[in-house]
């Protein structure tokens, strides 16, 4: 099977790309074990505020832990389709899932799932719904990735026309459709995180990244001048209230107040209080001040904790990758997930004002759990090719070395006790 | 080529190593910043979480009701109702059309009234009907529809309509008793709220799972049993009404009282209302017990209480004789009768009383002194007024507002004491409310025992122990029961004396003894002085059969009628009141 594979990617690799795999090695299981417990803590927080959420919504709480559950196995499903993708597919074929996504946002734009819901962020395919910008940060990501290891193999990344003038294009456009008509400003944050450190991994001058930092922050500003409701986050940001009831954003100090009130052990598991209707979307955006209400300062570290080693093992991941495409594709995952989950705790914790996006792995809510499950899945993938040194990178006649060498060479230097299973057919 | 490659390399793994490097401490200073939430601020977060989950409820306590005697029965006058108050949350309101179209299939009304107060903006609660019944309520509610809801709130309700509101009084909107039993008795009747003290959801339903909630039951209130005979009750009202029209009176107040327990068998006042729309008075004072709660200058009725202290002080008999010169000129003023019966001559104590003479009351306070107004004389009767008949204080009666009346002071540096004290004793510059009189006169009647007067027969607690109100003597020794039995002929020929001459109303059947005394009394100008032909007509008296078994006050505001008020607009109020009692067997006749 493995051997039949290999083929296949090599007359993928022969036609048409020129993508450096190293060798095939064992996958990093870690990203699997960590992500299996973020979504594992996800659940039961799920399940313990059962009674709660039955209060507030009048659903049932076991409606809400299947439905997670379910999540979950579609999440297991995309994590294997796409960590048994073979890595220089995506770049072949990087431009169906763009498409993909950009059908998938006009949908969700025209035909509204629930017309009551002016969001336009759902889209109905059969008896499944999901929101379209899960699918647009995949896509952007993939699309980032290809755009700038070409322009890093064409040697145009500090080409203004070629490599700047689309980023800058691209950016309000994304910032209209998915601020302005879908208004999730969040998503924006993490989308233009993730390019941003994308781009600058990749090597656009830093000067030239805040020129377009420069921009997106005058059009944020006028993103939140244009609603209202994101001046009240901004000034409850900057004004926090002691009591959430005259507070100026009612979601954000309940928030606050319910990480706070979990102290150092917090107060045990369905034992939450704030989740009984005082911190609103608490199964969902707010679940970080649950969780942190229920297991305290030590159960909050122990997440950070576990969101810091996924964060470490993707950036280990990246920085060993065989070629630029696979390293931007996983900081661009790293980054879209780091940026998604600090945004989502910071305005938990009151440094940063409310964004009303999930929390990766652990908030409830399928579309979100499916596509960051994907995303590592194509990071898992990406490790199996993984040198145990850094990399250098691509360059077409060394490629046929490259799965013997195990890339010891950095400048040329050899790097002591480096793994060296073939030393004798070094070059 | 290859070194250029390896720096670009080179260069994005510094590059990713920052991106790490900051990303990583973000993530520590977001662990700082828990640290501080968490646990340095830990009380601070804890306090404002408690302060929006740890509610304290009051659990009302139903109060208690009010009954009063039929026959020997007693019968709810006074009940709960428990009605909805129906409010909406425009918040939530959607298509107020519609919604106001079903509120008005259930309750009536005007659409587009409900749908006005649906809609106004930014309010979280608006009242849109109040005082539905569960049925209408159970209706509006199983619509289901968001953002419209309801309220039990505890009304009263009165079976008997407007019977004796004004003994009764009413409860506001807080809950509070107002005027009456109600105020008076506010207390034992409203009972203790129980407290439920819990961590709750946001919507306020307290969260079984939560330790250390506290709850008190409430403790309901007591139900109270009047002392008013309803049958009674309900005809002297009727009375009152009848006569407050006959007599163009400005108000008018009756006390049917027992005089031997001080229990208020009847206590009426007309114009009155009904306590169920205590709201639509527009006139404050009609919610007044004005039987207890004003206090006039009685006129004549004062000389039943000066006779019977005179004669308590042995300085006259009950057939003393003495020359009335007819007028007295006390410093500087002339007192007279206003009754002039044949000018100065010999009289005696019963015609003091029947031709109400002010010279004979005037006279009989000098004999309390050294045979002349003086400062003996002054105190023995300031002494009778306070000490003896508890005037000047209130009689302590469970209503509210009630007045205290007004007994001048034996100030003797006053240089107008004399004057000032000679009018009391016939019933000038002295205040006294109908009440006050009455349980006076009952100490005297029943022969010398002041009985606290009283609206409770029995207090039914909610555990169903019943206490029994019994009767509380203030004063012992008012009288003797001798000057006590003396009054009661003395009394009786007044009466007698009326009707030879002309009041034909005032014949009783034999078999009943009834007395009495008429008081016409001259309303002081707020401004000092007396209005010349504005009068109260007041009248006290008693009806029994071997002895009195009711002593009957009227106070006869301001009437209308050609003559002296209170032979011609107290009198037949008492007459009418003695006959009813007489007429429907409510007055042990006399066994031979």
């Amino acid at each position: 099977m493995d051997r039949l594979k290999s083929t296949f990617v090599n007359k993928l690799l022969v036609s048409a790309d020129d993508i450096s795999l190293g060798r095939k090695h064992k996958p990093d299981y870690w990203l699997i074990i960590i992500c299996g417990a973020l979504l594992l803590i996800g659940v039961i927080m799920i399940y313990s505020m059962g009674p709660a959420l039955k209060i507030t919504t009048g659903l049932s709480g076991s409606f809400y832990t299947s439905r997670q559950i379910l999540a979950i196995v579609l999440s297991a499903v995309a994590f294997m389709i796409t960590s048994y993708i073979p890595i220089p597919l995506w770049k072949r074929y990087y431009k169906l899932i763009v498409l993909a996504g950009l059908v998938a946002t006009l949908l969700a734009l025209v035909i509204p799932v629930n017309p009551a819901y002016p969001a336009h962020r759902w889209v109905r395919i059969g008896s499944l719904s999901f929101q379209s910008v899960e699918l647009v940060k995949l896509s952007l990501v993939i699309w980032l990735a290809v755009f700038l290891s070409n322009a890093i193999k064409k040697g145009t990344i500090k080409d203004f026309r070629k490599t700047l003038l689309p980023l800058l294009i691209a950016v309000p456009v994304i910032g209209v459709i998915i601020a302005g008509a879908q208004s999730d400003l969040g998503s924006v944050g993490v989308i233009v995180g993730f390019m941003a450190v994308m781009s600058y991994v990749a090597g656009l001058p830093l000067k030239k990244i805040a020129i377009i930092g420069g921009i997106i922050a005058i059009g944020l500003i006028f993103a939140i001048i244009a609603f209202p409701y994101r001046i009240a986050r901004i000034e409850a940001y900057l004004h926090p209230s002691s009591n959430c009831q005259t507070a100026n954003d009612y979601q954000a100090c309940q928030a606050l107040v319910g990480v706070g009130s979990g102290g150092l052990f917090g107060l045990g598991l369905g034992h939450s209080i704030q989740a009984y209707g005082y911190v609103p979307e608490a199964s969902n955006d707010s679940i970080f001040s649950i969780y942190a209400e229920t297991f305290g300062f030590l159960g909050s570290i122990i997440l950070l904790i576990l969101f810091a080693s996924l964060f470490s093992r993707l950036k280990n991941i990246a920085e060993k990758t065989s070629d630029s495409f696979s390293s931007l594709l996983v900081i661009g995952v790293l980054t879209w997930l780091s940026v998604q989950t600090l945004i989502n705790i910071g305005a938990m914790i009151g440094i940063l004002p409310l964004k009303g996006i999930t929390l990766p792995f652990i908030s409830y809510g399928g579309t979100s759990i499916v596509f960051s499950a994907a995303a590592v899945g194509i990071v898992f993938q990406i490790s199996r090719y993984t040198s145990r040194v850094v990399q250098a990178e691509d360059s077409s006649a060394n490629d046929s070395d490259r799965r013997q060498l195990n890339g010891d060479r950095l400048n040329g230097r050899r790097v002591r006790g480096a793994y060296h299973p073939y030393p004798g057919s070094r070059i | 080529m290859i070194p250029q490659n390896i720096n670009t390399k080179f260069g994005v793994i510094r590059r990713i190593h920052l991106w790490y490097g900051l990303l990583m401490i973000v993530i520590a200073i977001f662990g700082i910043r828990l640290f501080y939430v968490q646990v340095i601020n830990y009380s601070h977060y804890k306090n404002a979480a408690l302060s929006d989950q740890l509610k304290q409820y009051q659990i009302p306590a139903t109060r208690g009701l009010i009954e009063a005697l039929d026959g020997n029965q007693a019968v709810p006058i006074v009940l709960n109702q428990k009605l909805y108050t129906l409010y909406a949350d425009p918040k939530y309101i959607k298509k107020p059309d519609q919604i106001a179209q079903k509120i008005v299939s259930v309750i009536g009304g005007n659409i587009s009234t409900y749908v006005k107060y649906m809609t106004i903006p930014k309010l979280r609660y608006v009242i849109l009907a109040k005082k539905l019944t569960k049925q209408q309520s159970n209706k509006i509610l199983s619509f289901k529809i968001p953002g419209i809801g309801t309220q039990g709130q505890d009304y009263r309700l009165y079976p008997e309509g407007s019977l004796a509101s004004q003994v009764l009084g009413f409860v506001n909107s807080n809950g509070q008793g107002e005027y009456g039993i109600e105020q008076a008795m506010n207390k034992e009747l409203a009972g203790t709220p129980g407290r439920v003290k819990a961590v709750t959801d946001a919507n306020g339903v307290p969260l079984a799972a939560s330790k250390g909630n506290v709850e008190v039951p409430p403790v309901n209130g007591d139900n109270i049993v009047l002392t008013l005979n309803l049958g009674i009750q309900a005809q002297l009202e009727n009375i009152l009404k009848k006569d407050y029209k006959s007599t163009k009176s400005q108000g008018l107040s009756a006390i049917v009282m027992d005089p031997y327990n001080g229990h208020i068998v009847a206590m009426a006042n007309y114009p009155t209302y009904n306590p169920a729309n205590y709201t639509n008075v527009t006139n404050p004072a009609i919610f007044e017990n004005a039987a207890v709660t004003n206090a006039i200058e009685p006129g004549s009725v004062m000389k039943t209480l000066t006779t019977p202290a005179a004669l308590n002080q042995g300085v006259i008999k009950p057939n003393t004789t003495f020359y009335d010169p007819a007028h007295w000129i006390v410093d500087g003023f002339d007192i007279h009768d206003i009754k002039i019966d044949g000018g100065a001559r010999e009289q005696n104590i019963a015609s003091i009383l029947s031709l109400s003479l002010n010279t004979g009351a005037v006279w009989m306070l000098m004999q309390m002194g050294g045979g002349r107004i003086d400062k003996k004389g002054i105190d023995t009767w300031y002494n009778y007024m306070v000490n003896h008949y508890n005037l000047g204080k209130p009689t302590g009666i469970e209503q509210g507002y009630e007045s205290a009346g007004y007994v001048p002071p034996p100030n003797m540096s006053d240089p107008s004491i004399d004057l000032r004290y000679a009018n009391t004793v016939f019933g000038q510059g002295v205040q006294l409310t109908a009440l006050q009189l009455a349980a006076a006169d009952s100490s005297i009647i029943n022969g010398g025992t002041y009985y606290k007067p009283t609206l409770v027969d029995e207090i039914i607690q909610p555990n169903g122990v019943v206490k029994i109100n019994k009767p509380k003597v203030l004063i012992k020794n008012v009288v003797s029961p001798k000057v006590g039995a003396d009054m009661i002929p003395l009394e009786e020929n007044v009466v007698k004396a009326y009707l030879h001459g002309g009041f034909g109303f005032m014949s009783f059947p034999p078999q009943y003894i009834v007395g009495g005394k008429t008081g016409t009394a001259q309303v002081a100008k707020p401004t000092g002085g007396y209005y010349k032909n504005i009068y109260n007509g007041t009248y006290t008296g008693f009806v029994g059969g071997n002895k009195p078994q009711y002593v009957v006050d009227v106070y006869n505001i301001r009437p209308g009628v050609q003559g002296y008020a209170g032979s011609f607009a107290g009198q037949p109020v008492f007459a009418d009141i003695v006959h009813m009692l007489i007429n429907q067997g409510y007055v042990t006749p006399k066994t031979n």
